[in-house]
């Protein structure tokens, strides 16, 4: 069990992490999720003493700087290649296994659990990312912690590789330990996690699980597509519905049942040709919660021209009129 | 702190520049009662060669064997920001100053132990060639030995200190290079000039000049060089002094800092 209360930290007039609270229990795999730069590693460094700042984290009721040989209780993965290019994986872990009596035989059970029993005797600096990510987890493990602690774990890894990553951290979460994991990828979360941390700009969006998260961020609209759209328009505004317009001319319908979108259509005598219902996904979800909250904001291609753009503009008439025809 | 001892020297020997850099420290400082033996093997060496031949040239300024820890010093800290290492070793050891403590102490040991073995082998090259060493443990050749071995024990923890304070290996070895090489002499250079010699009394306070009377034979040759020279001891102070406020200033940001 993990238990964070009030962790905060500051650069200068910046505010990192701001008063972060949440509880990660044993057996489910939870989630720490946020846009790029929102604080997630800053919140993992503070939770393990890397960085000083306010609050305090208790791993099974203990602060992590008191815990003697800590790797034991506590496993982390937090930078994707932290190893001296010159020196074995396996002389790495021998290293680390050194300052927490961890047998010289649980170096090579780990190697072999991530994969990497071949290479063992190798230098990382000849590591893929992937393979990087699997030494990482590896180090994680050589204690056979009760919790971990793992910072975007799956980047560099192939589609094999995370499906693996995935299938791993949820058997260690159902052997009833505490796995915290943190990842800027929805779709790998909805897959992984149980549980949802949820930051953005340091600032606390979510704590809970997948299922409310996205009920509470997300918005199921109604979608009408009509020759009679403008017309249908204030109809279903005066029912107090929200209605915006697609790409395509379509009727984008908030704030009204879909019963009652084709009721109304119905009773006015509009004709529909679609009238179909839109749940957002749990990327929706993420995007409608952390949207406002994001550090570091790069300019909508769809929005804003490339450099060459002018001239492939001049093109584009002329191209879309000889796909009309 | 035997978790932390432990880690400290496991981690300096599974690194194989730490192998290389002792080697070929150890092979300069041999190259000197070597190559001296072979061109002058029959010749009677005085005390001031026979230190010399020990040292492996010690004394003509900054010994091999100085250079080469000095740089596993700094390595020894400084790797550990230059490779993200830092990261692991303090969620594994999260006790900074027990870490640091074992780091200087592990490193120490290791300094001692292949400064006097290479006193040895040399010795042993010696012996070889010459049959005998004269005076070996007798005043002024023993205490000159011994403020050799000093002498690289306080060069490493310098470059230790330096490692932890720039975090990192590059600035760390362009100071520890620049300043005995060239800051150093640029200064006792200047004092010469007229107009600057307000700088003479400072000379013998500069770190590493101050040092190197730790290896020194003849302490009579201080009235020479400008009055009042540092004893032996005096000197050596002065440079574990300057070790002491680097190692201070690093160890006290070391726990401040963010790792």
């Amino acid at each position: 069990m993990i238990t964070a209360r009030g962790l905060h930290k500051r650069y200068k007039k910046t505010v990192a992490v701001n008063e972060l609270s949440f509880d990660v229990r044993p057996g489910v795999v939870t989630g720490f999720l946020g846009p790029n730069g929102s604080g997630k590693s800053t919140t993992m460094r503070l939770m393990l003493g890397l960085d000083h700042g306010g609050g305090e984290t208790l791993f099974d009721g203990t602060k992590f700087g008191d815990i003697r040989r800590p790797m034991n209780d506590v496993g982390t993965l937090l930078e994707a290649k932290p190893f001296h290019p010159t020196r074995s994986a396996r002389n790495h872990l021998r290293m680390l296994a050194s300052a927490n009596r961890i047998p010289t035989s649980r170096i090579d059970e780990v190697m072999e659990y991530v994969g990497l029993a071949t290479v063992k005797r190798k230098k990382p600096k000849g590591y893929s990312l992937g393979m990087a990510q699997r030494l990482g987890l590896a180090q994680a493990l050589l204690g056979d912690p009760g919790i971990l602690l793992l910072d975007e774990p799956t980047n560099g890894l192939d589609p094999h590789g995370i499906h693996w990553m995935r299938d791993i951290l949820k058997r260690l979460a159902y052997e009833g330990r505490t796995i915290f994991v943190s990842s800027h990828l929805l779709s790998e979360m909805q897959l992984m996690a149980d549980e949802l941390v949820v930051i953005g700009k340091g600032n606390m969006i979510f704590n809970g699980d997948v299922d409310t998260f996205v009920r509470e961020f997300t918005q199921t609209t109604v979608i009408v597509r009509s020759p009679a759209a403008e017309a249908f328009t204030p109809v279903l505004e005066r029912e107090g519905a929200t209605v915006t317009t697609g790409a395509k001319g379509e009727l984008i319908v908030a704030d009204l049942k879909i019963d009652l979108v084709g009721h109304l259509a119905f009773n006015e005598g509009i004709e529909l040709r679609e009238l179909s219902e839109h749940s957002a996904s749990l990327e929706d979800a993420f995007m409608s919660a952390t949207g406002s909250s994001e550090e570091f904001v790069a300019i909508d291609p769809e929005k804003t021209a490339a450099p060459a753009a002018p001239a492939a503009q001049a093109a584009q008439p002329a191209q879309d009129g000889t796909d009309n025809a | 702190m035997l978790d932390a001892l432990r880690y400290e020297w496991t981690r300096l020997w599974t690194l194989r520049s730490t192998y290389w850099l002792i080697g070929i420290g150890l092979l300069c400082a041999l190259a000197i009662p070597l190559i001296t033996g072979i061109a002058a093997g029959d010749q009677t060496l005085d005390t001031f060669f026979t230190a010399v031949l020990l040292n492996g040239g010690a004394m003509f300024g900054l010994p091999f064997l100085a250079v080469f820890m000095g740089i596993i010093g700094i390595f020894s800290t400084g790797h550990e920001y230059r490779h993200g290492t830092i990261q692991p070793t303090l969620t594994s050891l999260p006790q900074r100053s027990r870490l640091i403590a074992a780091k200087i102490l592990v490193m120490s040991g290791v300094t001692v132990a292949v400064t006097v073995l290479s006193l040895v082998l040399n010795a042993a090259v010696m012996l070889a060639f010459w049959g005998e060493i004269q005076g070996l443990f007798e005043d002024p050749l023993l205490p000159s030995l011994i403020g050799y071995v000093l002498y690289v024990l306080i060069y490493m923890l310098v470059g230790q200190g330096l490692g932890l304070l720039f975090r990192g290996v590059p600035s760390a070895l362009v100071v520890i290079f620049l300043m005995p090489l060239i800051l150093e002499t640029a200064i006792a250079g200047l004092a010469f000039i007229p107009a600057l010699d307000w700088l003479e009394p400072a000379v013998k306070f500069l770190p590493f000049n101050a040092g190197s009377r730790l290896m020194i034979l003849d302490l009579s040759d201080a009235e020479d060089l400008g009055g009042d020279m540092l004893s032996r001891w005096e000197g050596g102070a002065v440079f574990a002094l300057f070790a002491a406020i680097i190692m201070a200033a690093a160890w006290t940001l070391f726990k401040k800092r963010d790792a």
